[in-house]
């Protein structure tokens, strides 16, 4: 009795594509469909074709030739053989600009750094069942990439015959929330570019368009920045775990020609202990103990931003690598600020006295300095969600506001009128329930348990508890992961496929069924590890095989 | 502030001179002098005919301490060690003795698959500091194979040098606490292949585990092929490529025997079978029915243990398995019976009806059968501790080795019953536990097991705990375990270790630091040794996760709560 109804699910589900995150509009056929083995992308109707666009459909062809994935269903696709036997075969996909378009394209590249709101993602796909050209239309460029990463997800291997039993597929989609991202720290402990370099590539297979990266932190400064060496030659954990300009360039580069703008975050006026390694006169309280009264995380250390120089230093250090990032934000953090490091600190105190300010005023002109420094070149700062709802500070009204102490501080921040991108710890800090890292602490928790599961991640509302007018200042949101206890060891399973739940979530929209996403998550991280990512397991393969089976109201 | 973290580091650590090894040795005289390896430094063997997976275990080692390039875990990563390069001594050769007292020598592999209590896993070992040839002594190969793991641990890489900041060293008669310490993969929930057991073997062999617990089959795949049973890996398998060979399963004997790891396979009966119903639906009770009702996860199917057909087909498969490993041990499982699926099941109680038996007298019926196939095979038959806290089962033999798995709290009842342990509690050891539910449709479910189990909280586990001094000898020793259904080779490193270490020390080390402080209680001791041991893991390949930001690791109590 329970495997007739099983199969009755398997069946239902198996008929739907198994698209990562899935589009907006939606519709799919059951007839077989096989890639001819002189398949082709073609853009002859695209004059003067962007090489970043030329190389996104050299990968995309190589996805379809690689990916080797076999259909997630128990014979793996074994029965689709004589259908497709006799199926047509696809030779051509076709790339064009929407009627209205005129002009030469921009390139992905260019696109991306733009402002995120002017951004246009959105494309229309077609796979016609008969082998008749598929298509893929967008008025951007970007929007030509977006859909050629949805036509790499199509495609199943058997027998190396590459295959999808779907057509005809017809799609119109574009997202929900401009801004879709997956933060990284690279200062609790370093990764190498390759690293970085393989999580942009995820990123851009779920549609991500923004890394934001938390750079440097009080443990390490692995940045180059030319104007100020001592920074990284003192501050870095070793000469070899320095991110170069260089790198920096090739990241940027990199995650461009990928859909993805980089957010690039130096955290101020706190998390900046480190800075005293090379700068000492700029860092109050640094290595103070008890690190516990001075600090959230050891090492104790704040930018002494009470005092006109190291606020000059700060305005000048942000204003260098600022100018070597093309996008149009730079986070200055301004998060988790202790109070008591200031109190003992002599020349803070000083300068309070000698300026007649409270550290409040002293902490808005500084922040005015280097926000100033930002704007003049054309930057929107980006700051957490402390800097606006803990202090009385003047900031512009473009500032860009990160949620993430908790997701009900978002409706207070949008009441202040910022626009916020949601990155909330209760739902979606991938570092979240394996346990304390602080030491001599035998049965210490993380401060944020429990684990945060995908499943529960999904389920987040960005607009819980907002009126329309709060819930317009939502912008998107990103998954985080701070890396006390992660490295490159780590970094694929501890992030995949769990951050691609926000990328479906602010693409498609909140409010999707568990039980509907999971074959489909199931999906792109076999993909995702065929491609090279070490996606984790979510379930036993033979449930992965099984959709629905495995379900608790199985 | 460093001044201040300096004087914490003294008070705690209690350890002379912080001597970075995983596990302690139970007792050693350390000095914290340089010496250098030289460049032709070499081992050698002074006795006549060494077998031949020593000399492999020799080679490893030099090979091992060349290309660990471990830079010390210090501010500076052995900078202010060089300054002493100049006037250090070179060590240049390790002699590798037998005990003359020592009974004939045997390979490594044939003394790591001896039953437990016949093995002898010491070894003494010294590093002088002029220069002069250390020596490691043991009365066995694999005392010297455990030496040999010792000595691998003391070389850092400063700038192209090789060298040891702890001469001179003396360690003597270091030998485990507990004879069993193990580590446990589960293959069948997700598939796993020979190169990542090997790796895994790797870092166990690094951190001296003496046994690899392998639960090859369970009810969503059977990935082992059996020449007189091909239809079970060829329905149950997830494909042909997901499944152990005969020869695979050879392969990771012998590579786990060269290393000093004795594998115990396990076929867990009658529970977590679903799987055989895929070639042998006669044989599987309730087989995919509902498995809320019928099982502790999908899919349902528990084997028709009061069928004695099904009994003796059981025990056919399990000796054909068992008569190809050379362990003593073989693990039939025995977990989590789901009684509700034999009370449904029409063919079962047909049978019990008619043989007039209760459920729990069938399954020690059908234990017997499985038990005496193996027993003819000269093998000891390991349970979980259902078997004999749950089901009264009667016909287990006095040395049955029972793994105490679903709390910690059952062990003192098990050995009550006058049986040997493992330790293999779930609120201390489960590596899977913590990271939420895997189960379908659940939003906000958690692991059943939560939290996840730190290695802190491991590693304060006691083994002794309510075990009345009389039967302390019943406690063989214990190990970590990864079910995995959210695990795959993917995060297979990472999920483990170093987590898994934490046993391996409990069991090595015992109850009682060198220094005759309590080990239990002192986890701010153990944590620069395990980011030490950690540290190489990585530079040998296993991807061992961070347990703090660099800053901290080099740092020893600075980042102390």
């Amino acid at each position: 009795m329970a495997w007739r109804y099983l199969s009755v699910v398997a069946a239902v589900v198996s008929a739907v594509s198994a698209l990562w995150p899935l589009p907006t509009q939606l519709s799919t056929g059951t007839t077989a469909l096989i890639l001819a083995s002189d398949f082709d992308i073609d853009i002859s109707t695209i004059s003067n074709p962007p090489e970043d666009l030329l190389d996104a459909i050299s990968r995309t062809k190589g996805y379809i030739q690689n990916d080797q994935l076999e259909a997630l269903v128990v014979d793996r696709g074994a029965s689709y053989a004589q259908s497709l036997q006799n199926a047509s075969s696809l030779s051509s996909l076709v790339l064009s600009f929407d009627s209205g378009f005129n002009g030469d394209p921009t390139s992905i590249s260019e696109e991306v750094a733009d402002d995120i709101e002017n951004r246009v993602e959105g494309y229309s796909l077609t796979v016609p069942e008969d082998g008749s050209a598929a298509t893929i239309k967008a008025n951007s460029t970007l929007g030509l990439f977006r859909g050629l990463t949805t036509f790499g997800q199509l495609w199943y291997d058997l027998s190396n015959t590459t295959y999808t039993v779907e057509a005809p597929i017809t799609i119109t989609d574009s997202p929900v929330y401009p801004y879709r991202g997956f933060m990284l720290d690279t200062a609790r402990n370093y990764f190498p570019v390759s690293d970085i370099l393989r999580t942009l590539d995820a990123m851009s297979w779920v549609k991500m368009t923004t890394f934001h990266w938390h750079m440097v932190d009080s443990q390490s400064f692995p940045l180059e920045v030319p104007e100020f060496p001592q920074l990284s030659a003192k501050g870095a954990y070793g000469s070899s775990l320095v991110y170069s300009t260089d790198d920096v360039q090739n990241i940027i580069s990199y995650a461009a020609a990928r859909g993805i703008d980089v957010l690039p975050e130096i955290d101020t006026p706190g998390h900046t202990a480190v800075i005293a390694q090379a700068y000492p006169e700029h860092v109050a309280c640094p290595g103070a103990t008890p690190w516990a009264t001075y600090a959230n995380e050891p090492p104790a250390g704040q930018l002494r931003f009470a005092n006109a120089d190291t606020t000059n230093f700060t305005a000048s250090l942000i204003s260098s690598v600022s100018s070597r990032f093309p996008g149009k934000y730079f986070s200055t953090g301004g998060d988790e600020l202790n109070t008591e490091c200031y109190a003992i600190d002599d020349s803070t105190q000083a300068d309070l006295n000698a300026t007649g300010k409270t550290l409040e005023q002293a902490l808005d002109a500084f922040t005015q300095s280097v926000h100033g420094v930002l704007e003049n070149s054309g930057k929107t700062p980006v700051v957490w969600e402390e800097m606006v709802l803990d202090f009385n500070l003047t900031l512009s009204n473009n500032t860009i506001v990160m949620v993430w102490i908790s997701s009900a501080d978002a409706a207070a921040v949008a009441d202040k009128g910022f626009r916020l991108v949601q990155a909330p710890s209760d739902y979606f800090y991938l570092d979240c329930g394996a346990g304390g890292w602080v030491g001599a602490n035998p049965s210490g928790n993380s401060w944020c348990d429990p684990f945060k599961t995908w499943q529960y991640a999904y389920s987040f509302d960005p607009i819980a508890n907002m009126t329309d007018a709060q819930a317009k200042q939502v912008i998107g949101g990103e998954h985080l992961l701070w890396t006390e206890q992660s490295h490159a060891s780590n970094l694929d399973p501890i992030v995949w496929p769990r951050a691609a739940a926000s990328a479906e979530l602010f693409w498609s929209g909140p409010g999707g069924d568990i039980s509907e996403a999971l074959p489909r998550l199931h999906d792109i991280a076999f993909r995702m590890t065929q491609r090279g990512v070490g996606a984790i397991a979510l379930q036993p393969l033979w449930c992965a095989l099984r959709p629905g089976v495995c379900d608790l109201t199985a | 502030m460093f001044l201040l973290t300096t004087a914490i580091a003294l008070a705690f650590s209690a350890i002379p001179c912080c001597l970075s090894i995983w596990p302690i040795p139970r007792s050693f005289d350390s000095g914290n002098q340089i010496i250098k390896l030289s460049n032709s430094f070499d081992i050698s063997i002074n006795f006549t005919n060494p077998p031949q997976d020593l000399l492999d275990a020799v080679a490893r080692t030099k090979d091992a301490i060349q290309t660990d390039q471990l830079g010390r875990l210090i501010v500076g990563r052995g900078s202010s060690d060089s300054e002493a390069f100049g006037s250090a001594n070179t060590f240049h050769n390790l002699v590798l003795s037998i005990e003359q007292s020592a009974p004939v020598v045997q390979p490594i592999s044939t003394e790591a698959v001896a039953s437990l209590d016949t093995r002898d896993e010491s070894y003494s070992l010294s590093v002088p500091l002029d220069g002069s040839a250390g020596v490691v002594s043991a009365n066995t190969t694999l005392g010297l194979l455990r030496g040999l793991s010792t000595f691998e641990q003391l070389w850092y890489t400063y700038n192209g040098t090789i060298y040891t900041s702890y001469a001179p060293l003396t360690i003597t008669n270091d030998n485990p606490a507990y004879v069993y310490r193990g580590f446990m993969l589960d293959t069948a929930r997700n598939f796993f292949g020979v190169s990542d057991i090997k790796r895994t073997l790797d870092a166990m062999y690094l951190v001296k585990i003496n046994t690899f617990h392998w639960h090859i089959t369970d009810s969503q795949s059977w990935p082992i092929q059996i020449a007189q049973f091909p239809e079970l890996a060829q329905a149950g398998a997830y494909s042909a490529n997901q499944s152990f060979t005969p020869e695979d399963i050879q392969d990771v004997v012998s590579y786990a025997g060269e290393r000093g790891i004795d594998v115990l396979v396990e076929i867990d009966t009658p529970g977590h079978t679903a799987i055989i119903g895929a070639s042998h639906p006669d044989y599987v009770a309730c087989y995919l029915s509902d498995w809320i009702t019928f099982a502790g996860e999908p899919p349902a199917g528990q084997l028709r243990l009061a069928d004695a057909t099904v009994a003796n087909f059981t025990a056919e498969v399990l000796a054909a398995v068992a008569k190809s490993l050379p362990s003593t041990m073989f693990s039939t499982g025995g977990d989590e019976l789901d009684t509700a699926c034999y009370s449904a099941d029409e063919p079962t109680q047909m049978i019990l009806n008619e043989t007039g038996r209760t459920l729990f007298e069938a399954l020690d019926d059908f234990t017997a059968t499985t038990h005496g196939a193996l027993h003819t095979l000269g093998k000891t038959t390991v349970v979980w501790e259902e078997m004999v806290l749950e089901y009264n089962t009667t016909t287990l033999r006095n040395d049955t080795i029972v793994m105490v798995w679903i709390s910690s709290d059952d062990a003192a009842a098990v050995v009550q019953k006058g049986y040997r342990i493992v330790h293999a509690p779930s609120n201390y050891f489960y590596l899977d536990c913590g990271a939420g539910e895997w189960i379908g449709n659940d939003p906000t479910g958690n692991s059943w097991c939560d939290p996840f189990k730190t290695w802190q909280e491991s590693y304060t586990f006691d083994p002794l705990a309510n075990i009345s001094s009389g039967q302390v000898s019943l406690v063989l020793g214990g190990e970590q375990l990864l079910w995995t259904e959210q695990s795959g080779p993917e995060n297979l490193d990472s999920i483990v270790w170093p987590r898994a270490a934490s046993s391996a020390e409990i069991f090595w080390t015992g109850d009682t630091l060198p220094d005759g402080f309590d080990r239990v209680g002192n986890i701010s001791e153990a944590l620069p040794r395990l980011h030490d041991v950690r540290y190489r893991m990585v530079q040998r390949g296993i991807k061992a996760i961070r347990l703090q930001p660099e800053w901290c690791a080099l740092r020893p109590q600075a980042c102390n709560g």
